[in-house]
């Protein structure tokens, strides 16, 4: 067999071994209920901040406990394990990286979508303008 | 319609000058063409000096296209016109002027015109120098220029809008398209929304803002280059001979866009709280793997230059690469990323025009790739088990696997696009998410690579071509002896136990000592002809300190409050305002905040441990001495929201990086108006209790004022009751309070006495017992606890190893770029 053969071979089975093993450590996305029933389990649910419902933060253990809605509209309460993210309140979506236990979801992580911060948001509302700017004359 | 005050002749004439640089484009690609088409004799039949002339006159009214372009963009945004969208977006009147360049590429048009730009520059070196190639590497280049300059047109074809102007006016906005507002000719006195924009992302208010994109846009323009001269290799036939002028390029773009996804490590290390300098985010792979592929393509050309033969894989990793930014810049800038990374674009409406760029150029070049494939030479024989071809190929095979992995994993919103569950084709139940502990998966799957690629760097110098002598192998004994010395020595004094770290740092030291030895003693420590050694030996320690900073990197901010089972506690540390906390090594105190320009800037001392202390009653305080002060802050940005920014000090030997995770941001006159949950307490005259921590709380006498009885029941009907108390502080300091309490009927009126200097209020509930106890509560104001901030600080060891390295790499780089030069300079006098 020829040298370059073989190193082929090996660098088939090297990438083959590569993609299984990043297979494996993608996570899903999922909602609420299918990370309660793998519940030790690592997942990434796309959620959004529930407004209504009371938010605390424990400063002396840095302990963020909130609430969150899903994509299918279910609640679950979440703890997190750090100080509240800047401008949380302000957040147009949260994906969330954690695990569920019996008392709460655990996130190890939030990525928050803000509406102004990456996103240009949608410019000068033209509406806003005219309406608050009515020439008085 | 004539509009009062509105630069409309400006936006018209950049509008123009993006027209020029596209239909200069288009003109000098069609010349280029004609050239690059015909054969060598044909260009010696009919010496078109008219078509190059023409096709360069062309290229010369699309670099004032482009010129223009900027000087427009560059006067709008100085002048704050805000009446042009790209201004309001991303300018305002309070932002510093130094800050004007990064304004100008925060934007994806303001991006892709510095791609624009910098191709077009280089565009001209090639002209100057790339003699017989001009023709076909400047219509390919045209061809990409065309692409690129489309994408600021901001034209529509029907529905189709091709390219988002830079200098599109709000009133032209689509969305504001007949609103009465825009029929006012003096709309910009009368809206004020227009006297100010939107500002820049505060993020990107750093210097190294200003220096990064363009840096790392030039090295992804010097990727173009090699993919030039591949194509034109391809049609021209000249399968091998390409690589000659190709090489010098190829080392500049590994050493431009290396610096600069470094300085984007720079930045995220200096200027954003994730705490490192790399985080394996979507945005950060996409350029980094252009750059493995670069350097791969890099090495393989060196071989096909040496051996004249088997060309194929050279060509396809120098188009690789190109395309790879390509598809980079589809993943940023389409919006497909979205929940994946922090720092990817908005989606403009541009992802048919980029899908259209990506897809043109990668079938066009793969296809004419494989077309050509078959007619490109073979190797006559194997290359030899101790050659440097072969070992080359070894590596550049590993990059290749490397770069593969990298892009997989982060092309995983692709694949949610295409197979899953909403894709085109659904070939999946759910949707896939990235790894969740990304730092965790890249590393443990990149390190074997890294491995094999350090190995390979410490065995280079070492190899020749054809075959190596055994007594040049010999020569490695002597660094592969003192990497095992130096490699225990360095994991034993850092305490680095897991097998995968020790190994990699062995093989990067082993890496670093061959290469230095190499040039030492092999080349003499001479400039021009250690580039490959200065670069080699660079990159292992950029391995190294990324390696030692990380594997050793240490948060000493541990928060020891127990929580919850399910919690580790945390990495933040409580800081009260003016107290001094011990932060092993360090003790740390939080002096107090100021407002610098926007910043909100928290001012904290760290402490080192003079002396050992003699004992505990010494008191610690005077055996501590002043270390080092850091100011981490907070800008404040009411509009896009307010950003930590850590502070850093640096030592030769490690970093203090430290950021305010949490701060109470409110007014003083928020933060003082609640008070807290109440406390209850019941005592009896002569008891004293403990009232929130602090104060001493004394029963002394409680006075009946009047009573009265109804006399058919004998219930009470009327009381008025004084409870004296005194508070104690703890300085000693008495305060007298007397409680009233009134009954009438039912009703029962016990108002709060508060004491506002000491920000508590007490109320006096009633007699509880037949004993005499009585029940008091009590409230303290949310502001008597102390201000205090939480912080996050670790310690990076040795990560000046990873800047140094990253420097020596992009020097290194550059001297083989130069060597090139040199050499062709010197053939050409002979």
């Amino acid at each position: 067999m020829k040298r370059s053969s073989i190193v082929l071979l090996a660098v088939v089975a090297l990438l083959i071994g590569a993609l299984l093993v990043t297979l494996q450590d993608a996570s899903v996305y999922a909602t609420f209920e299918m990370a309660k029933k793998q519940q030790p389990e690592t997942v990434t649910v796309v959620a959004t901040l529930d407004l209504e419902a009371p938010m605390d933060f424990d400063p002396k253990g840095s302990i963020l406990t909130f609430q969150a809605i899903d994509k299918e509209g279910q609640h679950a309460t979440v703890r997190y394990n750090q100080p509240k993210p800047t401008d949380f309140e302000r957040s147009e979506e949260i994906t969330l990286t954690g695990h569920f236990t019996d008392s709460a979801f655990i996130a190890t992580e939030i990525l928050m979508k803000c509406p102004s911060k990456y996103t240009d948001g949608e410019g000068v509302n033209p509406d806003i303008i005219y309406t608050d700017n009515q020439p008085s004359s | 319609m004539h509009y009062l005050g509105e630069h409309s002749f400006w936006s018209l004439l950049g509008r123009l000058f993006v027209a020029l640089s596209f239909a200069g484009a288009l003109v000098a690609a069609f010349f280029y063409g004609i050239q690059a088409f015909r054969t060598p004799e044909e260009r010696e039949e009919r010496p078109a000096l008219g078509v190059r002339g023409a096709a360069r006159w062309a290229y010369g009214l699309h670099s004032i296209g482009v010129l223009g372009t900027i000087a427009v963009l560059f006067i709008a945004l100085f002048n704050h016109w805000f009446e042009f969208d790209y201004v309001w977006r991303h300018s305002s009147l309070d932002m510093p002027m130094q800050y004007i360049a990064s304004c100008f590429w925060e934007g994806q048009e303001g991006s892709f015109l510095l791609w624009l730009t910098w191709h077009m520059i280089l565009g001209w070196v090639l002209i100057r120098t790339a003699k017989t190639w001009e023709y076909g590497t400047l219509f390919a280049l045209s061809l990409v220029q065309l692409f690129l300059a489309s994408m600021l047109l901001g034209i529509y074809l029907g529905d189709l809008k091709l390219g988002s102007s830079p200098f599109i006016l709000i009133r032209e906005l689509p969305d504001n398209i007949g609103l009465p507002w825009t029929q006012m000719s003096d709309y910009l006195m009368r809206i004020p929304a227009f006297r100010d924009g939107q500002g820049l992302n505060p993020l990107l208010q750093n210097y190294w803002m200003v220096i990064h994109p363009p840096t790392l846009f030039l090295g992804f323009a010097a990727v173009t280059i090699p993919f030039l001269f591949a194509m034109t290799g391809l049609w021209e036939k000249r399968y091998t001979e390409w690589v000659q002028p190709a090489l010098p390029w190829t080392f500049f773009g590994i050493s431009i866009l290396g610096t600069g996804i470094l300085m984007g490590g720079a930045w995220a290390y200096e200027a954003l709280s994730f705490g490192g300098f790399w985080a394996w985010d979507p945005v950060e792979n996409s350029s980094l793997v252009p750059w493995l592929t670069l350097v791969a393509a890099g090495h393989l050309m060196m071989v096909v230059k040496h051996k004249k033969t088997a060309p194929a894989t050279a060509i396809f990793l120098a188009l690789l690469s190109f395309l790879l930014v390509l598809y980079s810049t589809f993943l940023t800038r389409s919006g497909i990323l979205g929940d994946t990374s922090v720092h990817a674009f908005v989606d403009l409406g541009l992802n048919g025009q980029l899908l259209a760029l990506l897809g043109f150029f990668t079938l066009g070049s793969l296809g004419i790739f494989f077309w050509h494939q078959r007619k490109m030479p073979k190797s006559p024989s194997e290359d030899a088990f101790s050659s440097r071809e072969f070992w080359m190929f070894i590596g550049s095979l590993t990059l290749l696997l490397s770069a593969a992995q990298i892009t997989f994993s982060t092309s995983i919103p692709v694949f949610n696009k295409l197979i899953g569950p909403e894709g085109l084709i659904p070939l999946l139940a759910t949707q896939l998410a990235p790894p969740a502990d990304a730092a965790q998966h890249y590393n443990s799957l990149q390190i074997p690579f890294a491995l094999i690629i350090s190995v390979l760097m410490g065995i280079a110098p070492f190899l020749r071509w054809k075959e190596t002598p055994k007594e040049l192998a010999r020569r490695a004994v002597l660094s592969a002896l003192l990497t095992v010395v130096l490699t225990a020595l360095v994991a034993w004094g850092l305490e680095l136990t897991a097998i995968l770290y020790v190994a990699l740092l062995a093989t990067a030291i082993f890496a670093f000592l061959a290469n230095a030895d190499y040039w030492l003693r092999f080349l003499r420590g001479k400039w021009t002809a250690g580039g490959m050694a200065l670069a080699h030996l660079g990159f292992a320690l950029v391995l190294i300190g990324a390696l030692i900073s990380n594997a050793k990197k240490e948060a000493i901010s541990t928060n020891i409050t127990f929580i919850h089972k399910d919690f580790p506690s945390n990495e933040n540390i409580l800081l009260p305002l003016g107290d001094t906390v011990s932060m092993f090594p360090y003790y740390v105190s939080w002096r107090g905040e100021r407002m610098e320009g926007h910043n909100r800037l928290f001012d904290v001392d760290f402490y080192e441990v003079d002396k050992p202390l003699a004992s505990w009653a010494d008191g610690e305080r005077k055996h501590l001495k002043p270390s080092f002060q850091l100011q981490p802050f907070i800008q404040m940005n009411a509009r896009m929201g307010n950003v930590r920014e850590p502070s850093t000090q640096h030592f030769w030997n490690r970093d203090i990086y430290t950021y305010v995770s949490y701060a109470d941001l409110r007014s003083e006159s928020e933060k003082s108006g609640d008070w807290k949950e109440p406390m209850e307490a019941s005592l009896k005259t002569g008891d004293e209790v403990f009232l929130f921590n602090t104060y001493l709380l004394h029963g002394d006498t409680l006075v009946v004022q009047d009573a009265a009885f109804d006399p058919a029941t004998g219930e009470l009907t009327h009381l008025d009751l004084a409870l004296s108390l005194t508070l104690k502080g703890m300085d000693g300091t008495r305060y007298p309070i007397v409680l009233p309490y009134h009954l009438d009927g039912n009703n029962v009126e016990n108002v709060e006495v508060e004491l506002a200097d000491l920000g508590i209020k007490i109320r006096f509930d009633g007699v509880k017992d037949e004993a005499g106890t009585y029940g008091i509560t009590a409230w303290e104001k949310k502001s008597n606890d102390p201000p205090f901030i939480l912080m996050q600080a670790f310690i990076f060891p040795y990560i000046n190893l990873l800047w140094l390295g990253s420097i020596l790499m992009g020097v290194g780089s550059l001297l083989a770029v130069w060597k090139r030069i040199y050499r062709s300079l010197n053939e050409g006098k002979k």
